[in-house]
């Protein structure tokens, strides 16, 4: 039946370019291969995400009065609702900590190296969305939690020097996040950010695709002139290995869904006194507590404000990094980088856990 | 300055006094000028500033029971900043300079007003409706004429100066509104101010009861006690009673025989109501007292219901009294007290395990505040000492938490279901997985790599 299908699609389509690509593409064999996984997997997620959320979508109301009610409605009266938002909820937390992953892996191993430049800047940007997918879905249940860790997250984009005021008002849709603020998450979440990230996807793959698994500098170093390393087919040996551990992240996702059921919460009472550990994400947690430890005033200049340019900059440092990296350029070792790498990841994973578990 | 009585300094002072005369008229003229012009009204042209030397002279006193007054009343004080000066209660002529002069009984000089001339003192503007109207339009004008129907005000028309009076309870001096926090009538200060003298077993002794028994000392410890204290001071609920909720403030009595379950039910209406209809209400000569006690009030809890135990019922009622209709009637409803308790303790467990396992209960917790509501509403009714007004109550209580109780049980089937359907689920991800796995290892061998 597939085989006639695509005979017949074949006579109609000429597919031979298709099919030349499958059967010639091939992934490198060597002994980090594993860290190639991570973006299939999080690729994954990224479906599962947009499969539940399409899902969601069909009882989610976005509004004050009515979101937290249609949420309610969907874990207690829609069939199997709990289980997609569970799912969802769930699934969005492991997107973000795979991509970090994945990120981490790309800029130890140095991926990338030119050629590579555009899909390094393709995937930090796309790592970017997915924060931007996870702030801004974190306020769509219109619980108390999400209410005031959105007021927190969203006055700290009022700290940005001389655009500062005009990047709340324009996040919150006014002063004071209100339902306002709910309607533009809510664009913004099912709409601005999934447009822009499918087309990031689709260039980061389309990259992937055309440029072929990066071979990490040690790997390469070990090489003797001449030598190239075995490669295996990525139809069926490697695409295999990836749906195998897309199953493995399935039983995860339902597990976690079955046993630690995503709570809900009180409905957001914008009156209402602000509960005390009020904290964001844990995603975010490494860069908020940061902001909190930064002292009010700094050489005359306002802690804060000085805290969202730092972290601006680094932003922008990752973006640029395949330039800035010209060893990697010359496929030379760059233990600056290398330790530059460490220390954010350590940065990363010490600020979340205390950030967590401060007062 | 000090008062030097000489020929020479008097001469000196009333040449001075006529300067400030003129000058005070001078003064008036013009403040009169600008009245008109900004239509200022007299009230507030009495706010200015006028000479008063009593300040000037009592300031600078070394013996302090000339200069605490003075200097109290020239920190805060509620009639000093309103416009009044010394003058007003002590009578005597402030633009003096001399003592003689000042202190001059021709000038209505009182010196300082003692027992019923303290009430008269403050009396003349208290109650005076005109003149409190231009200062504090919703304040009383009868404190004096109530005064005077208090404990207080009856022993010292006999002759008692012992007792309290206006300043005993407000200052003197450094008066603050009742409504400052700092006020010694300010309701978290009333139980201390009412003690310093109440506890003062000294000053109490040889004053005695109604009954003849002398007068307790221990009201302010027995009050710190009790609820209500907690509830002022530590729930910060200014509401809650203090000495004078119950004994009245100017007309302070304590209440008489049959007056108590109305001074408790002006706060507990529904329980005065409910106690109206009961055969206590012919029994008990103390009323809420009774059970309750009165300045230790406890927080009540339904051990007390019933003659075994922490029951109060057994003074009177006695459980090896077979015959003993009151001690049955506590004893059913202390039983049916316990059975809706324990009922919604336990649906109350049942829905949390719910809850924790992501199942939607706001529905089944809203019915068990209702549950409550009932157990609370059994309680008041319980008041009236009849089984039968509580067994309605409590049978709705008891079919609320059934319902919540199928609900919960609802909840642990899909629980259930839930990881039911989980386990299937992993077992058929599993199969795939090792499917897979094994796909995975013959393509490889195929393959060669």
């Amino acid at each position: 039946m597939l085989q006639k299908t695509i005979d017949w699609l074949d006579e109609r389509v000429d597919l031979s370019e298709i099919r030349h690509f499958v059967a010639e593409k091939g992934v490198p064999v060597h002994t980090q291969k594993v860290w190639y996984y991570l973006g299939g997997m999080t690729l994954f997620l990224f479906g599962v995400q947009v499969a539940t959320g399409i899902l969601l979508l069909l009882y989610y109301r976005p509004s004050a009065a009515e979101a937290y009610e249609s949420v309610q409605f969907i874990v207690t009266k829609v069939e199997f609702g709990w289980l997609i938002r569970n799912i969802h909820s769930w699934s969005a937390n492991l997107l973000i900590a795979l991509a970090f992953a994945h990120f981490f892996s790309v800029f130890l191993l140095k991926s990338y190296r030119k050629p590579r430049e555009l899909t390094w800047l393709s995937g930090i940007l796309l790592l970017f969305l997915m924060l931007g997918f996870g702030f801004s879905g974190y306020l769509l249940p219109w619980n108390e939690l999400s209410f005031f860790a959105t007021k927190v997250g969203t006055g700290s984009a009022g700290a940005v020097p001389v655009v500062g005021h005009f990047m709340l008002r324009l996040l919150r849709g006014g002063d004071d996040v209100t339902g306002a603020t709910l309607s533009r998450f809510y664009g913004l979440h099912v709409a601005i950010l999934p447009a822009m990230a499918t087309a990031l996807v689709a260039g980061h793959l389309l990259l992937v695709q055309r440029q072929g698994m990066s071979v990490p500098l040690s790997v390469e170093k070990k090489l003797k002139p001449g030598e190239t390393l075995p490669q295996m087919p990525f139809f069926p040996n490697y695409i295999m290995r990836d749906v195998l551990a897309w199953y493995v992240l399935l039983a995860i996702l339902a597990a976690l869904a079955a046993f630690y059921p995503w709570e809900l919460g009180s409905k957001a009472d914008p009156f209402a006194v602000v509960p005390p550990g009020i904290r964001p994400e844990w995603y975010f947690l490494a860069v908020f507590y940061t902001l909190k430890l930064i002292p009010s005033h700094i050489m005359g200049f306002e802690g804060e404000q000085l805290g969202v340019v730092a972290f601006g900059i680094v932003a922008m440092v990752l973006v640029v990094v395949p330039f800035l990296d010209r060893k990697a350029l010359k496929g030379e070792r760059s233990p600056a980088f290398t330790v530059l790498a460490v220390l954010g990841l350590v940065y990363l994973v010490t600020f979340t856990i205390i950030g967590q578990y401060a007062k | 300055m000090s008062f030097i009585e000489s020929d020479r300094g008097d001469r000196r002072g009333r040449r001075r006094d006529v300067y400030r005369s003129q000058l005070r008229v001078l003064s008036e003229l013009c403040g009169c000028f600008f009245s008109v012009l900004f239509f200022v009204t007299p009230a507030a042209a009495q706010s200015a500033p006028a000479a008063n030397s009593c300040l000037t002279c009592h300031t600078t006193q070394q013996d302090a029971r000339l200069a605490t007054p003075a200097a109290l009343f020239a920190q805060q004080d509620v009639h000093r900043e309103r416009g009044f000066a010394c003058v007003d209660c002590h009578g005597g002529n402030p633009a003096a300079t001399v003592k003689a002069q000042a202190h001059d009984a021709a000038k209505g000089y009182k010196g300082k007003p003692a027992g019923s001339q303290v009430i008269a003192a403050c009396a003349r503007c208290h109650s005076d409706a005109e003149l409190m109207r231009r200062y504090a339009p919703k304040q009383r004008v009868d404190q004096a004429a109530e005064y005077a129907t208090s404990t207080h005000g009856k022993r010292l028309a006999s002759g008692d100066t012992n007792v309290a009076t206006c300043a005993s309870c407000h200052g003197a001096h450094g008066i603050r509104l009742v409504s400052d926090a700092k006020s010694p009538v300010f309701p978290t200060s009333v139980a201390t101010t009412c003690a310093s003298c109440h506890a003062d077993a000294t000053r109490m002794a040889g004053y005695k009861l109604p009954d003849g028994s002398p007068l307790p000392t221990h009201q302010l410890a027995d009050y710190q006690t009790s609820v209500h204290y907690n509830a002022l001071t530590k729930g910060n609920d200014l509401s809650a009673p203090t000495c004078n909720d119950c004994h009245g403030n100017h007309g302070a009595v304590p209440p008489g025989v049959g007056a108590i379950a109305n001074v408790c039910g002006s706060c507990h209406a529904v329980f005065a109501e409910k106690f109206a209809t009961s055969v206590h209400k012919q029994i008990f000569d103390k009323g809420c007292v009774e059970c309750h006690s009165n300045h230790g009030v406890q927080r009540p809890s339904d051990a007390m219901l019933g003659v075994t135990g922490k029951g109060i019922c057994q003074p009177c009622h006695t459980a090896e009294d077979k015959g003993d209709k009151g001690a049955a009637a506590a004893e059913t409803m202390r039983t049916q007290f316990e059975q809706l308790k324990t009922a919604i303790e336990q649906s109350h467990a049942l829905i949390a395990r719910v809850k924790n396992a992501g199942i939607e209960v706001s529905d089944q917790e809203l019915a068990l505040r209702e549950a409550n509501t009932k157990l609370t509403l059994a309680r008041t009714e319980m008041h009236a000492f009849e089984p039968a007004l509580v067994a309605p109550i409590i049978k709705e209580g008891t079919t609320i938490v059934a319902g919540v109780d199928a609900a919960g049980q609802k909840g642990m089937g899909e629980l259930k279901f839930r990881r039911g359907g989980l386990a299937i689920s992993l077992g058929a991800i599993l199969i795939v997985v090792v499917a897979l796995a094994l796909k995975v290892r013959h393509i490889d061998q195929r393959h060669r790599i």
